[in-house]
């Protein structure tokens, strides 16, 4: 921790919707300068809500939430100078050429004249959109709106960056391309904040994440010490036709094993040491004459994670993985 | 002050790059006046008292302007712009909310001012001329420009209101009537009485009879005083509103 202010601090942050619909249930967060901080969670839980509060779209309801050590309700126009905002729906006027668009959010920020032109040439330079940058938006590709929507966000430099879900649609070569630019912007001293459904991303790129479900966190870490916290490694048993009860009857009272869960064609070993495991499980499974299909040692998961704090895995991620890879 | 002035222009160009907006807008008030005046031409012909020894064409002008500059082009913009999350992005950054507002509406400044000069040389084409002269002339496109200003508050207004398309698209439906109970095809006093009453008592009728006394009659005072003292209070009264919307907008 430095002497700086934190860059996102809230304190039972709270946002009730009309009817009655609690979209936060008291959120308290501190995210240091320099982290790149994800906020995961399925849709409606209360991800985009938070953002808005935070970025100053909405009030809350109750509860206390600074940025960059401004509080977000007494002072609303310095956070805003403050911060960059990608939302969810992206933010581009189709009128305009992406270097229209960038000159103006200058504009906006009060850089002006030629500062403003050059700073447009380094974003446009930096997103990898220098040669689309006369085209009208309306004609851009969902990675490249996404692009220039995060250059729009990054005019002013700012010290938080909230990007909401910035990465939902986009096809897999693109989600790279904007992790990479979130990295980079990151390296660059820029605290981000992002919201996503993606467990890889969240693995992949947070240094720290909250797990957020129905408005309240349910677990946060980096997500090496939340997946460490689950305090097994799972041991896969491809059953390839062996009998389950046969295997399961073969690996009784193995060291270290703490569960078995029972899947289709398949048994998971929950057990402290994976590596160290596999060894007597093969010697075992030799000795019962089972025959296995196949053996894979794998660590927890941030779905075995969510699974855990949840009680339900985080829907259509395990889809969205698989085209990811 | 720059806010207002980038955002403004941002919005001009939109003017530019979507002229299939604004040509239709045009076609429209084109359209009637041609219409109009050749049905109506044997009935009021140019000796007609009220028509001040000129053309029909002359009488029907200034309605012509007023639909010419009355679009609800802004709202839609706006409403759009909500949909999709531009608005947010601009209400993110560090300007006031008010120069949202204030942009767009110096952008139908433009618009009208654009569109009324293209219906008065249309007129002109007709043989209309001016009585007030070259002055009454620059006068009449100016305050068509600022009626439309006032009328575009309407459409941003609703579009504030309803965050919908839809009813921003058809929100000109309830301002409507409002060109009509009018003088707009004959004088107040051809009127019967019931419509005469509500003539009156509708301040628009009070834009068109000043605009059209810079046409057949020359400087009126009085008609012109009340013509800027209607435009001033729909300025003044649909941009509070507007101002009052955009600053309560996601603050409930």
């Amino acid at each position: 921790m430095t002497d700086r202010a934190l860059a996102v601090e809230t304190h039972d942050l709270r946002r009730t919707f009309k009817g009655g619909v609690e979209a936060v249930r008291g959120i308290d967060l501190w995210i240091a300068p320099g982290e790149i901080f994800g906020f995961l969670g399925p849709n409606g839980a209360g991800k985009t809500t938070t953002v808005r509060i935070l970025c100053t779209l909405l009030p809350p309801t109750a509860g206390r939430a600074s940025v960059a050590g401004v509080d977000v309700v007494a002072d609303a126009a310095e956070v805003r100078r403050r911060i960059g905002v990608a939302l969810q729906e992206i933010g581009l006027d189709p009128v305009q050429t992406g270097r229209e668009l960038l000159e103006l959010q200058c504009g906006l920020y009060g850089i002006t004249g030629a500062d403003a032109k050059r700073r447009t040439e380094e974003l446009l330079e930096l997103v990898g959109l220098t040669d689309a940058a006369d085209r009208r938006t309306k004609t851009y590709s969902g990675g490249m709106k996404r692009r220039l929507d995060l250059a729009s966000a990054l005019v002013h430099s700012p010290e938080v960056l909230f990007l909401d879900e910035p990465t939902t649609g986009l096809d897999p070569a693109s989600r790279l391309t904007v992790w990479d630019e979130v990295r980079r912007i990151n390296a660059a001293g820029t605290t981000v904040f992002l919201t996503t459904q993606y467990l890889e991303e969240a693995d992949q790129l947070c240094d720290r994440l909250a797990i957020i479900d129905s408005g309240s966190i349910v677990a946060e870490g980096s997500p090496e010490r939340l997946k460490a916290q689950m305090g097994h490694d799972v041991v896969t048993l491809e059953l390839n036709g062996a009998d389950p009860a046969a295997t399961e009857a073969a690996i009784d009272r193995l060291p270290g094993l703490e569960r078995v869960v029972v899947e289709q064609q398949a048994l998971a070993l929950y057990v402290e040491d994976g590596a160290a495991s596999i060894a007597e499980i093969v010697r075992r499974l030799d000795r019962s004459s089972v025959d296995v299909g196949g053996i894979a040692v794998s660590r927890p998961s941030l779905d075995d994670v969510f699974l855990q704090a949840t009680g339900r895995r985080l829907e259509g991620t395990e889809e969205d993985e698989a085209e990811a890879a | 002050m720059t806010e207002v002035l980038l955002l403004g222009r941002r919005a001009v160009r939109e003017i530019a790059r979507y002229p299939e907006a604004t040509i239709p807008a045009l076609f429209i008030p084109l359209f009637f006046l041609a219409v109009n005046v050749g049905q109506v031409t044997k009935t009021f012909p140019s000796s007609t008292p009220f028509l001040h020894g000129q053309g029909y064409a002359a009488f029907q002008l200034p309605v012509s302007l007023m639909f010419a500059v009355a679009t609800a082009s802004s709202g839609l913009a706006l409403v759009t712009e909500i949909d999709l999350g531009y608005f947010d992005k601009l209400l993110a950054a560090p300007i006031r909310r008010s120069s949202i507002i204030f942009g767009r509406l110096a952008a139908d400044l433009v618009r009208g001012l654009l569109g009324a000069t293209v219906v008065l040389l249309a007129g002109l084409a007709f043989g209309v001329h001016v009585e007030a002269g070259v002055l009454g002339a620059l006068v009449l496109i100016v305050l068509a420009a600022l009626f439309g200003v006032g009328y575009a508050g309407f459409g941003i207004l609703v579009a504030l209101r309803t965050r919908n398309v839809q009813a921003t698209n058809t929100s000109f439906l309830l301002f409507f009537p409002l060109l009509f109970l009018t003088p707009n095809f004959v004088p107040f006093d051809r009127l019967s009485p019931v419509m005469e009453t509500l003539a009156r008592i509708n301040p628009v009728s009070y834009v068109i009879d000043g605009l059209r006394s810079l046409v057949i009659e020359g400087w009126v005072g009085s008609k012109i005083a009340y013509c800027c003292l209607v435009i001033a209070g729909l300025i003044a009264l649909l941009t509070t509103l507007s101002l009052r919307a955009i600053a309560r907008y996601d603050r409930d």
